[in-house]
């Protein structure tokens, strides 16, 4: 089936303020009368709970944390992307788009993200309003900084908090509309079943987590915002409870995952550093802008940093891109760094990082300008590794980060399924093959502040819908079901702990679907996902009981989801046999190791419908048209 | 007017309480310091000053409800805090650690305003509501602390109202609002300094009286 | 240098809010120095799941000390020894070998254990929910310069709006006061123009709802400041008290 995107005509330019304009209205005093239920709190839920609050329909929102504060858009660093062109360097709507598109590896729908550029400058606007303290120069006004992948300084930042304080923005905005009785709050919630009446998102089926209790929710429309799925891979710099669960339970429901093979290797993180490790640590790629990153010239050389002379030192990345330099893009900075370890020019005692040096930046602006601009990365770095970045050069290494991927959205965030509305790092939508940093918080709040309440009315007002409550059979058959594998989880009483199987799944996959794919090793991938997936079914150990707080059993129903979403994910990774972005398939690449796009086979979204366990998921594509970038090999020399 | 009560009844309000009625007993204690280093020019020139002080007349009983009053707000507002503040944390930690904010001063003071409490009882019982028509004052004064064991109790008392000053002081400009980058180090260092001053200041009086006077 | 280290641990654990509780001693064999803390009590997890026991229950989430999930109060500290530091960033380099580390939830009347080490800190989001925001509705604001800010104001804003929300500040508060919570939130809006225009009714409200849900009063004690893992200053307290000040004896808001 080919998939409609439902871009609206005319000039990408005007697209949005026309559609806007023919969107259908709902009358205000009507609102009240319409149910949406908000599942995440992250940037996109909890902008958009407030913002459909406040005009006036009425809410429930649900967050897996304890409070909604929490969500994990509040580990972004290094900053926001709005095309405000304050500091005069040649910034416009057009230039932030082009550079997300291209950015994207040219996989993502332009009218998306010519839209995303157009609101960027009213997101900035909102926060302040909303008193976010925004990093500011000496006369008062707004300081930007640049960030990878763009040749402009277009980063508005919040010291390292960025997220933090967008994030508390929303969460504030949230609270007000939960004290005003328009959002009911629902907290330490997970949504486990989507709830689908003739074709029609109705509604959900969430676990309380305190109680266990299941609980049935009805609604009007059901608008998904839980983030992404890098989990997956067990180590990334997501927070323990990202999880695919909402988003996968709502594929199996009938909602297209879109691209989920696109993954975001982030450059700057904090190196492993042995077996128990839970997580990954990030730290800003704002870093890059005064960090120069280098290796030793001679591989095997284990000399500490600071005897190895500057002649033999090889700044790999100044050196083969001399115009974007240390701010080339994720997806090719990762890759280079993972090149220069594969040589063996990797530094640390697992010889898998590479320094990122402040020494000269420090030299040139003084100890104190580098500690107010990365103060609490520093601090942050030291507390991590013990190491003293102001003397000694941070090691790095990329780590699993974002989630391209996601269920497939048309031009009003809407899935395929009716009334199912993605939001936010849950969608696919707006970077592609591969996302510019900067970029996630600017999405997550374009969608929730400034295209949901406009979409989400022309789609209330245009369907019709019949009168249902949690009482219709099908909540109950939802619940059931949900029920079903609760018990079946805790009963198996096997030999190996959740979190055994979901490190086993993560290595599986960072081996073989990580930064360089192959063939022969998705191949691999996939019958060794399938055996574990078995394996976990017999023979993993869930502890405590259903009606409880009870940590293990959550994970382990994520850690199921993942599982069975990690086949779609290599499917779609074995399918796409080209090199883009985040997927890079060793099979194609140009000369100089760059990823080599096939646009006359592959420029397209791949959309996979799930048709039941051990089925292959089956294909949709939707055409990815261009009509006002033209498609090149990116290059950032 | 129940904005009034409305204010004064928050955590905030009685923080407030506390904190003005506690600077208008640092103020009283520099008032009674500074008469009481009389007592170190002699018996005349100490009883001069008592005299003096009677002649105020009608003012110094205002002076002395006034007290009362403030006494009264500064106890009982001390005591609701006191009470409110153990509920607050029913369940106690097993293990108690100090992460570097407490002082002596800080961690005691419900305790020490209780001793000084019962030793201004004390301290007027033995001063104020005795019979002031056989004898002078400083007859009363230095019949009292020329025993050791009541003079003990004074200089106690007054180690123990410096330890309460100590923590008082820099505090009540803290819930008057009164912190700032620039003042507040300075504000700390005077309330050193006012502390040890009651502290010597009162202190030493028992000692002169009892050994060199 | 990394090394290996043994440790006895004594967690608190409680079924639930009603069950009365205690301390359980488990034994932590053989713990990498680089672990966090919270990934040491993973070790311990897994290792009392394989046992059949049932895993000891704490909150935690990101990891990386910005979401302000996790907590506990480590040998009478909140987060433990280390300045300015959550759990999850707290490495177990700072132990030596053969410690005994004795692990207590969060304990305030205004938080209820859920279970273990897990309370419930929802009284935090009520406190903010009484008036802690800029009352402006989506799509209505002015170009994002047209308000200068003092870059000193906005740096005195963002120290206070640093706050993650963890509950160190009550936990490690003898009178478990809210207070640092609460003013770090009024501090941040009153100094920006953007909250002055309702900061005489954002004053009033939450210092209202924040002493219904039952924490203690400030007594100046600055546990608070010295246990908050991102250094939040006492300095927000004077200031909120002087907030409440003006909007309760100079404002005409009631």
């Amino acid at each position: 089936m080919q998939l409609d995107g439902k871009v609206p005509g005319g000039h990408i330019s005007e697209k949005w303020d026309k559609y806007r304009f023919d969107l259908k209205l709902v009358n205000p005093s009507n609102k009240r009368k319409f149910n949406i239920i908000v599942v995440g709190t992250g940037l996109a839920g909890g902008s958009a709970s407030a913002s459909l609050a406040e005009l006036g329909y009425n809410v429930k929102t649900f967050c897996i944390q304890d409070s909604p504060r929490r969500a994990h858009s509040i580990a972004a660093q290094g900053g926001i992307n709005a095309a405000k062109n304050y500091p005069n360097d040649g910034d416009s709507t057009w230039r932030l788009f082009y550079d997300t598109v291209k950015g994207g590896d040219f996989r993502s729908r332009e009218a998306n993200v010519y839209r995303l550029a157009q609101v960027s400058s009213n997101i900035i606007d909102q926060c302040v309003a909303q008193g976010v303290p925004f990093a500011r120069d000496y006369g008062g006004l707004l300081a930007n900084r640049s960030f990878g992948g763009a040749q402009v300084s277009r980063t508005f930042y919040a010291r390292g908090q960025t997220g933090q304080q967008l994030l508390l923005g929303a969460y504030s905005a949230l609270s007000r509309q939960i004290n005003a009785g328009k959002v009911t709050m629902f907290p330490r919630r997970e949504m486990l079943d989507l709830v689908v009446i003739n074709n029609q998102a109705r509604g959900i089926i969430v676990r309380n987590l305190i109680t266990g209790e299941l609980e049935s929710h009805d609604a009007d429309a059901v608008v998904l915002c839980t983030g992404g799925y890098v989990n997956v891979f067990f180590l990334s710099t997501n927070a323990m409870a990202c999880n695919v669960t909402a988003a996968f339970r709502a594929c199996k429901k009938g909602a297209f995952f879109a691209n989920p093979c696109f993954t975001q290797i982030h450059p700057t993180c904090i190196p492993m550093h042995g077996t128990f490790q839970s997580k990954l640590t990030l730290m800003s790629e704002s870093l890059r802008n005064d960090g120069r990153v280098w290796v030793p010239k001679n591989p095997g050389d284990k000399r500490p940093a600071n005897q190895i002379p500057e002649s033999e030192r090889d700044y790999y990345l100044e050196n083969k891109y001399p115009s974007f330099g240390n701010l080339v893009p994720r997806d090719v900075a990762s890759r280079n760094a993972k090149e220069q370890c594969d040589v063996g020019k990797g530094v640390g005692e697992t010889g898998l990082a590479v320094y990122l040096d402040f020494e000269e930046a420090i030299k040139r602006d003084g100890k104190n300008v580098i500690e107010k601009k990365y103060g609490n990365l520093f601090q942050m770095y030291e507390k991590i590794t013990a190491a003293n970045p102001y003397e000694t050069p941070m090691m790095i290494y990329p780590a699993m980060h974002y989630a391209m991927g996601g269920l497939w959205v048309d031009y009003n965030l809407m899935s395929n399924l009716e009334g199912l509305f993605v939001l936010g790092e849950a969608n696919f939508s707006d970077h592609g093959a591969n996302r510019l940093g900067a970029s996630a918080l600017m999405q997550g709040l374009a969608d929730g502040y400034f295209v949901i309440p406009y979409t989400i009315g022309g789609y209330l007002a245009g369907t019709s819908r019949k009168d249902i409550t949690s009482d219709h059979p099908a909540f109950k058959d939802a619940t059931q079901a949900v029920n079903t594998r609760i018990n079946k989880l805790l009963s198996i009483n096997g030999k190996r702990t959740v979190d055994d199987f979901h490190r086993e799944l993560g290595q599986t996959l960072w081996n073989h679907c990580g930064m360089a794919r192959n063939e022969a090793g998705l191949k691999k991938a996939k019958e060794h996902i399938k055996g574990l997936r078995e394996e976990f079914w017999q023979n993993v150990k869930v502890p405590g009981d259903e009606k409880d707080f009870n940590q293990s059993l959550e994970r382990a129903g994520r850690v199921a989801d993942f599982l069975e979403f990690s086949e779609i994910m290599v499917d779609d990774a074995l399918e796409r046999k080209e090199s883009c972005g985040g997927h890079f398939n060793e099979a194609y690449q140009t000369d100089e190791n760059e990823a080599l796009r096939d646009d006359e086979n592959f420029c397209h979204v791949a959309a996979w419908e799930f048709k039941g366990e051990n089925n292959k998921p089956e294909f949709h594509k939707e055409p990815l048209v261009f009509e006002n970038v033209k498609l090149t090999q990116r290059s950032y020399k | 007017m129940a904005w009034i009560t409305e204010t004064f009844t928050t955590s905030i309000g009685k923080k407030i309480l506390m904190a003005l009625t506690g600077l208008s007993f640092c103020g009283f204690l520099t008032v009674h310091l500074i008469g009481n280093l009389t007592l170190y020019g002699g018996q005349d020139l100490f009883n001069a000053y008592v005299e003096h002080l009677h002649s105020l007349g009608p003012l110094i009983i205002v002076f002395e409800w006034g007290l009362l009053l403030l006494a009264i707000i500064h106890i009982l507002t001390g005591s609701i805090l006191f009470f409110q503040n153990l509920k607050a944390r029913p369940v106690r930690y097993k293990v108690n650690k100090n992460a570097g904010g407490r002082t002596l001063g800080s961690a005691t003071m419900p305790y020490t305003g209780f001793i000084l409490l019962l030793f201004i009882i004390f301290h007027l019982l033995d001063f104020h509501f005795v019979d002031h028509t056989t004898q002078t004052v400083y007859q009363i004064v230095s019949n009292s602390l020329s025993q050791i064991g009541l003079a003990t109790v004074y200089i106690f008392a007054v180690v123990i109202a410096a330890i309460h000053i100590s923590h008082g002081f820099w505090s009540l400009f803290q819930t008057l609002g009164a912190n700032h980058p620039k003042y507040m180090p300075l504000i700390k260092n005077i309330g050193i300094l006012f502390s040890l001053l009651i502290g010597i200041g009162f202190g030493f009086i028992p000692i002169f009286i009892a050994f060199i006077a | 240098m990394t090394k290996n280290i043994n440790l006895t641990l004594k967690v608190w654990r409680q079924k639930g809010p009603n069950v009365k509780g205690r301390l359980e001693t488990y034994y932590a064999n053989d713990i990498s120095t680089d672990m966090s803390f919270l990934e040491m009590i993973d070790v311990v997890n897994e290792q009392l799941t394989l046992e059949d026991k049932e895993p000891i229950a704490f909150d935690h989430d990101c990891r990386e000390g910005i979401c302000g999930m996790c907590g506990a109060v480590i040998n009478g500290r909140a987060h433990g020894p280390e300045k300015g530091t959550t759990l999850c960033q707290l490495h177990m380099r700072h132990f030596s070998d053969k410690d005994v580390i004795v692990i207590e939830p969060w304990r305030a009347r205004a938080f209820k254990i859920i279970k273990d080490l897990v309370v419930d800190r929802s009284a935090l989001d009520t406190i903010i929910q009484a008036g802690g925001y800029v009352s402006v509705d989506t799509g209505g604001a002015q170009d994002a310069n047209s308000i200068a800010i003092p870059q000193e104001i906005a740096e005195l804003a963002m120290d206070a709006a640093a706050c993650i929300g963890c509950g160190a500040c009550v936990a490690a508060c003898p009178n478990a006061s809210a207070m640092l919570f609460t003013s770090a939130k009024i501090s941040q809006l009153a100094l920006l123009p953007q909250g002055k225009p309702e900061a005489a009714l954002r004053a009033i409200a939450m210092v209202n709802v924040m002493d219904k849900l039952g924490f203690g009063n400030c007594t100046n004690e600055k546990e608070c400041e010295a246990e908050c893992p991102k250094e939040i200053s006492i300095i927000n307290i004077a200031r909120m008290n002087r907030e409440f000040l003006k909007a309760g004896l100079i404002s005409t808001v009631k």
